[in-house]
């Protein structure tokens, strides 16, 4: 795989100014940017103060249908988070170069979604003023939370995975906060330097973090996987048909690491165009992050494939009936999320052009998340609406207090992630420019190819 | 003490490691400050092995054990019959484990690393902005000088000084500035004003 | 040490197992069960649109289904309520311990723990758990009949038939009192109690003489969805003649 250049050798000053354009004072668009995601933020919380205020009959959950939205959007939201480990953690293991100006992206976007789909299950609880009964510590009612519980290891796995991935991208940021720390005066400069914690960078404080880096990146890794798959025990081990399926773990790791990988190539193209990076997310990058979709839609459609192919086959009877309901009930959503998780990204990711077309990757991304939600959905509702006892069949349509608080989630993300990238490098500086410092091109024969030195 | 030199590029200050190691300072005094890693050897050479690791799989092992104890021991502590399963299901304990090892052990290593950085540093350390933007410092700890530290046969280049520790450190501080100017420094700091 | 161990045995151990026989060839479908649970329990009476949005309250319900082609159709009768299973699927799914397995046999539902994740009502196969998705009100003078006996659940809590756990607890303790155990037919749950045509018989089943065990020895017996492996505590005993076809 070709490294990429830049057009001129540039002095690491000049790299500096570039790369943290982000963090010149806002302008007048930012400040429109961020007040219209904080307007629907406000109207989400409106909403939900709404359902907190009049009883869980604002959504459109009913028996036997008594998760609808918020859980679609909570294993959504848990499913994108996986982006920042899949593709900072993996990448920086493999010593990938191209990773480096995406990986701090990826690393924020897990924070901020992990930290949005951590709201969800509080938002579904239906006293969610007592929700602090989930937490365990010594209190007054004599009783600790049940751990048998798939909620808990929930609770246990999503917190470790706030801090955990919280920590690595702190850890990533540490030099490029002391860089901003000595380019910054005034406020800003006591900000950064109490962020930057001294760090001067000796030879001593490099060699060490370097191995704390590839230790982390290891670290994170299984709690990655072990998120995802216990939100896929949330279902896998319960008795409802359709969901009882030992599949659920992988399938739904797969699925996640999909969403992510898309997510991540629809920032990169926000970062690119919002920043002016285009000189360092180049086309390589986008080739390179289309690839990797690809192999992760096969992925994902063999995994649905075996899912799928095990129930028609075996004609279980209440199996059976929970995906004909499916299917007849919701054949266009099914339709889409068969077209956007595997048709259109398996066609086009095979052909070099498409893959460094951004407006072609940014409609694949795109509908890779829209089609991941919706398999969410369909994961979820018609199991629980065609259940055991055909007496007691029901229906489910979300209510638009569910639908604000969804679409509050995006805007919050979206909130979080312009607030993160205006304080913050949002293009790993010190790995760019490590990156820079160790580029030579090298004469071979007629011509000079790029090489990296670097270590064993 | 420390003075640290700051040097515009990395083979001007590669000279002025080799020059002062040629003057009697050892590699173990030395150390650069660079805004991006450069290649063990490429300035100076970090031989220590790092024990922050260690940290980490203490926290691997504190956190199993409290991840047991929040499974095993709250089910325990307070037994509740549900569904027919053991009070203590040997499942969820083994994924509540598992979950707060790793979190323990991730805790673990960004503390160990930055107990074994030294970092946050309270003290005042010489440092240059300049730094940010591409320069290299090179940094010299000074020793307290005035007596002979004797390289014996089988001491590490870490544990004497060799004969210019008989110098004063003012001496020493004056010799190696001129050493660094001479090799390309920018500017020195923490030397002149002392 | 051992102290403890004892007490926590002793808790988890009882001489009672408390069951139904539901006698699907008496069930008439008259509902009478229905409303008697309804008044025991303080179960909140719903309006028609919540019951057409499917947020019926009802703890008991008759499952009604029709047998045959017109002009030669039958209607069959299924009572359904908590069958207060063994290896109830909605207990261990619960965070905060607001269902759990009561040494009885009984499916405990503590409104007061309980925080509202609906994740027992998804895994009940027999979806009898029904959840307050409204706060409710008796208007006067129906609030004189509410029950002191049990809790009024507020909004957002899920509740379930209970076998009257409220009835059980004072018949124990009267024959606590009395140093004796409570005597076959002594407590009935309301639906029981009401059923005109006796199709529903309660009782222990720990104690193989009652009258309860008896009829769950039935060649008839039959339990809901047995395959799924709940050990459901509610017997169905299977209506006879050619309709059930």
């Amino acid at each position: 795989m070709s490294e990429p250049t830049l057009s001129a050798a540039k002095s690491a000053g000049q790299l500096n100014d570039e790369l943290l354009s982000s963090l010149r004072p806002p302008t007048r668009r930012w400040y429109l940017l961020a007040f219209c995601l904080g307007a629907v933020v406000a109207w989400g919380l409106a909403a939900f103060i709404w359902q907190l205020t009049h009883g869980m009959y604002v959504t459109g959950k009913n028996r036997p249908v008594m998760w609808g939205f918020y859980i679609t959007g909570f294993v959504f939201w848990v499913g994108l988070s996986h982006s920042g480990t899949m593709v900072s953690s993996i990448l920086r293991l493999s010593q990938a170069n191209w990773r480096r100006p995406i990986l701090r992206a990826a690393e924020a976007m897990t924070v901020f979604c992990i930290t949005v789909a951590g709201l969800f299950p509080l938002i579904h609880l239906g006293r969610n003023w007592t929700f602090f009964y989930m937490i365990p510590y010594p209190n007054q009612r004599g009783l600790w939370p049940n751990f048998r519980s798939p909620l808990l290891w929930d609770m246990t796995a999503i917190t470790a995975y706030i801090i955990g991935s919280t920590l690595f991208l702190y850890l990533g940021l540490l030099p490029d906060l002391a860089v901003v720390r000595d380019r910054s005066v005034g406020w800003r400069h006591k900000v950064y330097a109490v962020l930057a914690m001294g760090w001067r960078g000796s030879a001593h404080e490099w060699s060490v973090y370097h191995k704390a880096s590839t230790l982390m990146a290891a670290l994170i890794i299984p709690v990655a996987v072990s998120v995802h798959s216990i939100v896929a025990w949330d279902f896998a081990v319960t008795v409802v048909p359709g969901w009882h399926s030992t599949i659920f773990p992988p399938y739904f790791v797969i699925g996640a690491i999909l969403s992510g990988v898309a997510a991540v190539i629809t920032l990169m193209i926000i970062i690119r165009r919002a920043f002016h990076l285009e000189e360092y997310l180049t086309p390589l990058h986008f080739d390179n992050m289309g690839k990797l979709l690809l192999v992760i839609s096969l992925l994902w459609t063999y995994a649905y494939f075996v899912e799928v192919q095990t129930t028609w086959y075996a004609h279980e009877p209440i199996e059976w009936e929970v995906f004909s309901f499916m299917a007849d009930r919701y054949t266009i959503p099914l339709l889409v999320m068969l077209a956007g998780n595997s048709l259109l990204p398996i066609t086009a990711m095979c052909f070099k052009r498409l893959r460094r077309s951004i407006g072609m990757m940014l409609a694949v991304s795109l509908l890779v998340n829209v089609a991941m939600f919706i398999e969410r959905f369909l994961i979820i509702v018609p199991s629980l609406s065609h259940k055991n006892m055909p007496f007691a069949w029901g229906s489910y349509t979300p209510s638009w207090v569910e639908i604000s608080v969804n679409i509050a989630a995006l805007a919050g993300f979206a909130l979080l992630y312009t607030l993160f990238a205006k304080f913050f490098p949002i293009v790993a500086l010190s790995d760019v420019r490590e990156l820079e410092a160790r580029k030579a091109g090298v004469p071979l024969g007629r011509v000079r190819v790029p090489s990296i030195t670097g270590e064993e | 003490m420390e003075i640290l030199g700051i040097f515009s590029d990395v083979e001007s200050a590669a000279r002025g490691v080799n020059e002062l190691v040629r003057a009697g300072f050892t590699e173990a005094q030395i150390t650069s400050l660079t805004s991006v890693p450069y290649p063990d050897g490429v300035l100076v050479r970090t031989g220590r092995s790092s024990w922050f690791r260690w940290l980490a799989l203490g926290g691997g092992l504190a956190g199993a054990a409290a991840g047991f104890g929040l499974a095993a021991g709250t089910a325990w502590l307070y037994p509740v019959q549900t569904g027919d399963k053991p009070i203590i299901a040997l499942y969820p304990t083994a994924i509540i484990c598992f979950e707060v090892a790793l979190l323990c052990a991730i805790i673990g290593t960004m503390t160990g690393m930055f107990l074994e950085m030294g970092l946050p540093a309270l003290g005042r350390r010489p440092y240059d902005p300049a730094i940010a933007d591409g320069c290299i410092g090179i940094c010299l700890a000074i020793h307290a000088g005035g007596e002979v530290v004797a390289c014996g046969p089988g001491d590490e280049s870490g544990e004497c000084i060799g004969g210019i520790a008989s110098l004063s450190s003012g001496e020493q501080i004056s010799r190696a500035e001129e050493i660094m100017r001479a090799a390309g420094a920018v500017r020195v700091i923490g030397g002149g004003e002392s | 040490m051992s102290n403890r161990k004892e007490t926590i045995m002793e808790k988890m151990t009882s001489p009672y197992k408390w069951g139904m026989v539901i006698d699907l060839d008496r069930c008439t479908g008259c509902g009478a069960c229905v409303v008697a649970c309804q008044a025991e329990n303080n179960v909140a009476i719903c309006e028609k649109k919540e019951i057409s949005e499917g947020r019926n309250m009802q703890w008991l319900r008759i499952e009604r289904f029709w047998v045959g082609e017109y002009p030669d159709v039958r209607v069959r009768f299924l009572p359904v309520l908590c069958q207060h299973c063994h290896d109830a699927p909605c207990e261990p799914v619960c965070p905060v311990y607001a269902s759990y397995h009561n040494p009885d046999g009984l499916n405990g539902q503590v409104y007061n723990r309980c925080v509202g994740t609906r994740y027992c009502a998804n895994n009940c196969p027999y979806a009898v758990r029904v959840f307050n998705f409204y706060s409710h009100e008796w208007p006067k003078p129906l609030d004189n009949q509410l029950s002191p006996d049990i809790t009024v659940r507020s909004r957002g809590v899920m509740e379930k038939c209970t076998f009257c756990v409220q009835r059980i607890r004072r018949a124990k303790e009267e024959a606590t009192g009395e140093g004796r155990l409570v005597h076959d037919g002594e407590v009935q749950p309301a639906c029981a109690q009401t059923c005109p045509a006796e199709a529903l018989v309660f009782g222990n089943l720990a104690d193989p003489q009652s009258r309860v065990a008896r009829l769950s020895r039935s060649p008839r017996r039959f339990k809901l969805l047995e395959h799924l492996g709940t050990h459901p505590s509610v017997y169905y005993l299977k209506g006879g003649g050619r309709e059930h076809v």
